[in-house]
């Protein structure tokens, strides 16, 4: 007899949030602001929406301040644009970086604790590849909040939504969408604290997961990072754009993986092999260390892999170094206070007197559910999901294209998320007063097998394995072979998940449940991102194939990735959106297919 | 620079199915940089994968995981192996839950329950001044900021709480008084009545013993004390 599973509670609503960090409460935030009288849930995974890993961001938030006399938004969308390798959808890029002073705003007037210049106005700063003049010299275009600028949003996105009365259900999953006919009606959700299996019933769903960065060994992303949002989606026989499209720094902490930013590179930082070489000099004599991220990137993991790494034994990594002591100490003191404070706190190494280990490092998902520029999800014909929309990193509408340039993450979930709440206003004043029906189809079964297999095995070795896979298979560099051995891999891999016995049944925050889910979301989003790999025949931005080291016209595409049998993967395309550069207008032809060169 | 620890972890432990407790014992071989919130993924995949425990961004930005360690309540994913045989010298750790909530299971607490103060602290701007200039930003110079931009850095995490020796039931509680504070010195925020009413009523700053306990643990360094002092002399309301 399998496990018994049941629905134990329906609740309504007009829009359902799933996912509480930046982009979600931002959204929520626009439909209460214009009509208070909306009843939304927002669902997070984490145990408060403050936990969101929204609130991890850093360096600052990219926006053309219309007060400044040098930048130009149509500067900020050349910059995105080549940075995405051509790849991103221009009208997209327009929108975003028109929209985006006016969200700072938004923030700024709601509390946030941006950082002030000596006339009390908003604090700039630089970023790499964000470019005065189509490339000229480097704009200053970020405003920051500290070195915590993510965690300034998320506290004024939730703040904003707390205040407009966002119904939250802390600390549970969604398993499973609801469609009545074509349109979607909601989810199926896991309450962890209670154990209890929920029903919402919903007249708008808003997709706000968040990343996959967990499919990797090592990751700037948060343990809840496990591509849940991609999963649902795939199940529900729904494609994911640009799977492969995924995000590598140069230089993580080993071992957390946590972020050592730009800066140590920029104030003179250098990186050396087990040999202590400084060896970025071979691979780019005139930048060295300075090279853009994925050039970095690449020349660490090539001295690892040919036996020039260094193995840290406590998390099992190898790294190589990067060197710090013979910088002065006001530079120590002033200008990477923040980074020095990470070596010491999780390497226990004084960074003026030691070496400091670092390896690239898992830090961004480009690729998630495709939208269109509403943020309403489309499917695999490019026509939207009634009642569906989807923002944040788990979505890809694409403003990204294959490789994001630092700031502007953040500066999406907010435009994106405003521009969701929009769309779900002018949805809900034509929906149906009460939800359709409709009910759980796949999460009970899905349930019961796990609860109910009596084989062996342990989900984190598992897990563990994958990860150490898709890191050595489908990370930084690619290769025909070597992709093909992971996607074989991945279906031993689920095999073996099949067979994990839990060694506790009951329900009610049981986190080897829930990390038993985890484990599928991860090995269908790491099939998915190593179909994308294997079919991507080129070089474009992050997606590096030793064996096609160029970028390709052939592939300029996006790709539409779906897979609701593991292992069956049906790869279709999309076309990149260049309507700035169609539309003919001043400096269009700078939005042509341009080379990514800095 | 390779060495390991034998640790022993004693867990208190709590199933809600049964509503038992009891204190188990895990014993690890760890390397000096291994974090505790590493320590605990180790017994799931090793020994023991129902253990229960709550993380998220795992460097010490969203307090999902603080525990007491030793009696101290810190963010397990802040602290060291090495560095905590050094500081509490011994390799043998008691792991408690905090005792702001009611906990879930193991080390889980319902930390709903404990930001229930903090939303009473209406954790954003009540009602904003008006402002001469429509889409613009107000103006704060570096210096008023500088004033109240440490109380901005908390992450309720809730050490500060665990910590203070004030009766929780009395009290609203450091982190939430902060929040509060942070919005009465924001020159942002018009609503000062309500939130001056909340800081010097029934639960607000005079049940603080000033102990400075929360400044002591704040992992953020937070001189929580500090800004709580600044409210019991009265410097937001002559009248107190």
């Amino acid at each position: 007899m399998p496990t018994a599973l049941q629905t134990s509670a329906t609740l309504h609503c007009d829009m359902l949030i799933i996912g509480a960090g930046g982009a979600g409460m931002r959204c929520a935030a626009e439909v209460l602001e214009k009509r208070p009288d909306s009843r939304v849930i927002a669902l997070t995974k984490v145990p408060h929406p403050q936990k969101s890993h929204t609130a991890t961001a850093q360096g600052g938030l990219a926006a053309v301040d219309p007060a400044d006399p040098a930048d130009k938004i149509i500067y900020h969308m050349f910059d995105t644009w080549k940075g995405s390798d051509c790849t991103a959808d221009q009208n997209v890029v327009k929108k975003i970086c028109e929209a985006a002073w006016e969200q700072i705003i938004w923030l700024e007037n709601r509390g946030m604790h941006f950082s002030r210049n000596q006339d009390g106005k908003l604090s700039k700063r630089t970023f790499g590849g964000h470019t005065l003049n189509f490339g000229e010299r480097s704009a200053f275009r970020a405003v920051f909040e500290a070195d915590r600028t993510g965690k300034g949003i998320m506290d004024t996105a939730w703040g904003e939504s707390m205040k407009q009365g966002v119904s939250f259900l802390n600390q549970c999953i969604t398993t499973e969408l609801l469609f009545n006919g074509d349109q979607c009606v909601g989810a199926m959700v896991f309450l962890q604290k209670d154990g209890k299996f929920v029903r919402i019933l919903s007249r708008a769903t808003v997709l706000a997961t968040g990343g996959s960065g967990q499919v990797f060994k090592v990751t700037t992303n948060c343990r809840q990072n496990t591509g849940d949002g991609l999963a649902v989606v795939l199940q529900a026989g729904l494609p994911v754009l640009d799977p492969e499209a995924v995000q590598f720094h140069p230089t993580g902490i080993v071992g957390p993986g946590i972020l050592a930013s730009e800066t140590l590179r920029s104030v003179g930082g250098i990186l050396r092999n087990k040999d202590l070489e400084p060896f970025m000099e071979r691979y780019a004599p005139k930048m060295k260390e300075l090279a853009p991220r994925d050039l970095v990137a690449r020349a660490i993991e090539t001295e690892i892999r040919e036996g020039r790494g260094v193995l840290n034994p406590d998390h099992n990594i190898e790294h190589v170094w990067i060197d710090l002591r013979h910088l002065p100490p006001n530079v120590h003191a002033e200008q990477i206070p923040e980074v020095s404070g990470f070596f010491k706190k999780y390497v226990n190494l004084d960074p003026q007197k030691e070496l400091c280990p670092v390896r690239p490092s898992n830090h961004y998902h480009m690729g998630g559910i495709p939208t269109n520029i509403s943020g309403q999800v489309l499917n695999r014909n490019q026509d939207p999901v009634p009642g569906l929309y989807a923002v944040g990193e788990c979505a890809a509408a694409s403003f990204h294209g294959f490789n994001r340039l630092g700031t502007n993450s953040i500066l999406e979930l907010i435009t994106m998320g405003k521009a969701v709440g929009e769309s779900v206003l002018d949805f809900l004043q034509t929906a149906p007063q009460k939800p359709a029906e409709a009910s759980a189809e796949h999460t009970f079964s899905l349930f019961s097998d796990y609860l109910d297999a009596r084989g062996s095995g342990s989900i984190g070795q598992i897990r563990d394995a994958l990860r150490t896979l898709m890191t050595a298979k489908v990370g930084v560099f690619r290769i025909e072979a070597g992709i093909s051995e992971a996607i074989a891999s991945l279906k031993e891999l689920k095999e073996r998940a099949q067979k994990v016995s839990l060694s506790h049944k009951g329900l009610a925050m049981n986190q080897e449940l829930v990390q038993r889910w985890e484990l599928d979301n991860l090995l269908a989003v790491s099939m998915i991102i190593a179909r994308g790999a294997l079919e991507r025949k080129e070089s474009r931005g992050a997606h590096f194939r030793e064996d096609f080291p160029d970028r390709r016209d052939e592939f300029n595409h996006h790709t539409l990735a779906s897979m609701s049998v593991f292992g069956d993967v049906a790869l279709a395309r999309r076309a990149v959106d260049m309507s700035v550069f169609s539309a003919g207008g001043n400096h269009h032809e700078k939005f042509n297919l341009i080379e990514r060169k800095y | 620079m390779e060495k390991n620890y034998q640790i022993t972890l004693k867990i208190h432990r709590y199933d809600p199915e049964t509503e038992r407790s009891w204190i188990q014992e895990y014993r690890l071989n760890a390397g000096r940089i291994l974090r505790f919130v590493d320590l605990f993924r180790k017994i799931n995949d090793e020994q023991d994968p129902s253990l229960a425990w709550n993380s998220s961004c795992e460097h010490g930005q969203c307090g999902s995981c603080a525990v007491r360690i030793n009696g101290k309540p810190m963010l397990s994913c802040e602290l060291l192996v090495e560095n905590a045989v050094a500081y509490f010298n011994t390799t043998c750790f008691e792991i408690e839950p905090l005792a702001i909530a009611p906990v879930v299971r193991d080390l889980i607490v319902d930390i709903e329950k404990a930001y229930e103060k903090v939303d009473r602290a209406k954790p954003y701007i009540i009602k904003a001044k008006p402002q001469g200039q429509t889409a613009a930003e107000y103006a704060i110079t570096p210096q008023e900021l500088e004033k109240y931009v440490n109380a901005t850095r908390c992450i309720n995490c809730f050490c500060c709480a665990e910590a203070c020796i004030s009766s929780p039931k009395a009290f609203l509680g450091p982190n939430a008084l902060l929040a509060g504070i942070v919005r009465v010195m924001d020159p942002r925020e018009q609503e000062k009545a309500e939130r001056l009413a909340l800081l010097y009523g029934d639960q607000g700053v005079r049940r603080c013993h000033s102990s400075r306990a929360c400044s002591f643990v704040c992992p953020k360094e937070i001189d929580v004390a500090y800004f709580i002092a600044l409210a019991k002399t009265g410097r937001f309301n002559p009248q107190v």
